[in-house]
């Protein structure tokens, strides 16, 4: 057979071979053309009916981290309710739920895209982590546009939607906006007879006199850490008015006389008013945290957390009694937080009906309805107009007060290397902390490797 | 023309011996089958998961990672791994940290296998578990452990200092102290697997050897010294080259203790091979990085192999 077929490609077609060759292909080829005629009635009869892809039947695979726990200590019960209900109302449809911690969350999607093997849904923040503008360039991430109404999108707030929009186009659905804010101790406030700032504002002065009279006896008035992807400290770097990068985002700019003063804010705390403990500034991230919240220990007065902080400090196992405050105001005179926005990100498929079956779930699990129970029971701020104005923090004044800095939140810079340049600057900030730079210095220093980046 | 190959079969002997030895091979392999046979799943496993990745690291060093399709660079994640001032200092740092753990845990491991060996059956195995027992312990637990010993306020380290009438020391805080802080933690814990190693290196030791050391009034030391030590060679060697892997790859240390900080102070090859990897997504400059480390560590190998290495077998 072998022979046969080599002798054949050797020694050229027969007349009779050739005969059968061209019957074959001209087969080949009228099917062809019927197959497509089928296929076009077929996308016809779909563009005929906008609800044919409720018909759809197939898997969409959908990861999610741990929320609140029900009764039975289950903190994926929220989700696996909202897939049963969509799974409910379009039978052919399986969403396959991949419960992965938050901490492996960033690593293991990172994976799964370098692999090509992304899930349909996720929780991602399309700035930096996992996800960046890269993966939209290259098409990993879907555009959400085409399953969004006009009149839906302009529920969501503006910074929301802004944070998840690149190239005019929305590459996910914003869920959740979280602000930094500062957290005080006020049993600490009173045994030190210190009076908390009114309605949680002061000005730096105010905030540094403070700190002075709260700290002693074991106690420091102020702590934070520094390190790459948290923003903790970064307010008194903005303070000022100082920001990282230039708007069209081609130029670094925290080496300016405003950045460098918010640093050195910073810096004075720990070194010229010696209000905080020596290892302020470092990347101890649990323990600064136990410092303020631990039961044991609560040696600091005031940290800055974020969002989720306060529903742990409302929570049995660090319940604390405390308040929520503003970052003090510099000389721009306005109260600076950094904030972020989450969401559900949507991965590219080939398949045209399974990303619109997939978009429906996401808009499912991210409704006004939804929203609001998350904020109630996860400690998050809705990023839609209509869940905010049903006031989900009424009953919890904390939740409330960090809700009202929102207004102040500044985003960190959309640059598609982002947390390399995040690395470049923070290194420096924990040499600015540990004293081994001047605050002038490590700026600079971070500046030239930030350039180098920017100029790639 | 039909001359040609008759005569480069009779006048090369290459065609003819290269035949040979493929024959004797097969011969070989059919003869030990039934051994093939049984190593084919370890050796298919190791093909897959460690000689195909491998291979494909190092194809992916010469190109330009994308998803959707990666390009050829040449050279081009070599140079750049060079001349980036981070991958330059990391590699300092894991050079100095080397140097400086693995001759303390093969000495560590040879002194306390030392001490345990003359101890009776009953006690050298309770002592061989207790020092094993970090080996098993994950080391995420060890730094856990050993970040709050470090603790400004509360670790036990200012603790002691603060008895002994010094200012506490912010250990993992300060560029200068960081990176030995994480010496002192790899030196301190002890080399459970070294000790074991070398106990069974000493027990096989011929017996004799010592009672004519003693016979020829050799003292403890001595005996020691001139024909312990010689004779655990292999064993030191092989730690060696073990523990030298090992440490050019510490990793969950710096993840969970410093981050690479404060600055670029404690900051690894591995550690910076993650990051350009899995947060940078740029997996052909990771792959280079890999590549370097991968030749570094089998130069030292070499190195330690040569000096090492002895003529006892």
């Amino acid at each position: 057979m072998i022979v046969s077929v080599y002798k054949t490609i050797r020694g050229g077609f027969t007349l009779k071979m050739k005969k059968w060759l061209m019957t074959i292909l001209s087969l080949v080829l009228v099917l062809g053309i019927f197959a497509g005629c089928s296929n076009k009635d077929a996308s016809n009869d779909k563009n005929d009916d906008p609800d044919a892809w409720k018909k759809w039947e197939g898997t969409i695979t959908m990861w999610d981290g741990p929320r609140w726990a029900d009764k039975k200590d289950n903190k994926y019960h929220w989700i696996e309710d909202k897939i049963a209900e969509f799974q409910e109302e379009y039978p052919g449809v399986k969403i396959d739920l991949v419960k992965t911690p938050w901490a492996e969350m960033n690593d293991k999607l990172s994976v799964a895209i370098a692999g090509r093997a992304w899930p349909d849904i996720a929780p991602v923040d399309i700035s930096g982590g996992s996800v960046n503008i890269n993966h939209i360039k290259q098409g990993v991430v879907a555009p959400f546009d085409p399953y969004l109404t006009e009149d839906e999108k302009a529920d969501f707030y503006d910074n929301a939607v802004e944070a998840y929009t690149y190239d005019s186009k929305l590459y996910g659905i914003p869920n959740s906006i979280s602000v930094h804010a500062m957290l005080l101790n006020l049993d600490i406030f009173e045994e030190k007879g210190v009076e908390p700032p009114k309605d949680g504002k002061w000005t730096y002065d105010e905030f540094v006199e403070k700190m002075e009279a709260l700290t002693g006896d074991k106690v420091d008035g102020f702590s934070t850490y520094i390190l790459p992807g948290y923003y903790e400290a970064w307010p008194f770097l903005l303070m000022d008015g100082g920001y990282p990068l230039s708007e069209d985002l081609s130029e670094y700019t925290f080496d300016s006389e405003e950045a460098i003063s918010g640093l050195q804010k910073l810096v004075d705390l720990k070194f010229k008013y010696e209000v905080t403990p020596e290892s302020m500034g470092g990347q101890d991230v649990g323990g600064t945290w136990k410092a303020w919240a631990a039961n044991d220990q609560r040696t600091v007065a005031v940290e800055p957390w974020a969002t989720w902080a306060i529903a742990s400090a409302q929570g049995e196992e660090f319940k604390t009694n405390f308040m929520v405050a503003q970052y003090p105001t510099g000389k721009t005179g306005e109260p600076v937080t950094i904030g972020g926005v989450g969401g559900w990100v949507m991965f590219n498929s080939e398949d045209e009906t399974k990303k619109r079956v997939a978009a429906e779930f996401v808009k499912h699990i991210s409704s006004t309805d939804e929203q609001v129970t998350m904020a109630k029971n996860y400690g998050i701020f809705p990023a839609r107009k209509s869940a905010a104005e049903q006031e989900p923090f009424a009953d919890n004044p904390q939740m409330a007060k960090a809700q009202e800095l929102s207004k102040h939140a500044v985003m960190v810079p959309r640059h598609p290397s982002w947390a390399r340049i995040d690395e470049a600057i923070q290194k420096q900030l924990q040499l600015a902390l540990n004293g081994e730079k001047t605050p002038k210095e490590a700026l600079k220093s971070a500046g030239e490797t930030v350039e180098a980046i920017l100029n790639e | 023309m039909g001359i040609k190959p008759a005569l480069k079969t009779d006048f090369d002997p290459k065609p003819v011996k290269k035949q040979s030895r493929m024959k004797v091979l097969l011969i070989q392999i059919n003869k030990n089958k039934v051994a093939y046979l049984f190593l084919m799943p370890k050796l298919i496993f190791f093909a897959l998961f460690m000689l195909i990745p491998i291979v494909w690291s190092f194809v992916l060093s010469f190109q330009e990672f994308n998803i959707m399709g990666s390009t050829w660079v040449g050279i081009e994640n070599y140079v750049d791994a060079f001349q980036s001032k981070v991958f330059r200092i990391s590699l300092w740092n894991t050079l100095l940290y080397t140097i400086i753990t693995v001759p303390a845990f093969v000495l560590t491991a040879l002194l306390i296998a030392t001490l345990v060996q003359p101890l009776g059956k009953l006690s050298q195995s309770f002592f061989r578990a207790a020092f094993y027992l970090p080996t098993v312990t994950s080391m995420v637990i060890i730094a856990m452990v050993w970040r709050w010993m470090y603790n400004y306020k509360f670790g036990l380290f200012n603790y002691i200092v603060g008895l002994l009438g010094m200012d506490p020391v912010n250990w993992l805080g300060q560029s200068d102290t960081a990176l030995l802080s994480l010496m002192i933690m790899s030196i301190l814990i002890p080399p459970g697997s070294g000790i074991i190693i070398y106990l069974a290196a000493m027990n096989e030791i011929d017996q004799t050897l010592y009672e004519a050391a003693k016979i020829d009034g050799a003292n403890t030391f001595q005996r020691w010294w001139r024909i312990t030590v010689p004779m655990l060679k292999p064993t030191t060697l092989y730690l060696f080259i073990l523990s030298t892997i090992g440490s050019f790859q510490v990793f969950t240390q710096i993840i969970m203790m410093t981050g690479g900080g404060p600055g670029n102070a404690t900051e690894t090859i591995v550690h910076v091979i993650y990051k350009t990897a899995f947060r940078d997504f740029k997996f052909g400059l990771a792959s280079a990085q890999s590549v370097i480390l991968f030749f570094i560590i089998m130069i030292f190998a070499i190195f330690q192999y040569r000096t090492l290495r002895s003529d006892h077998h």
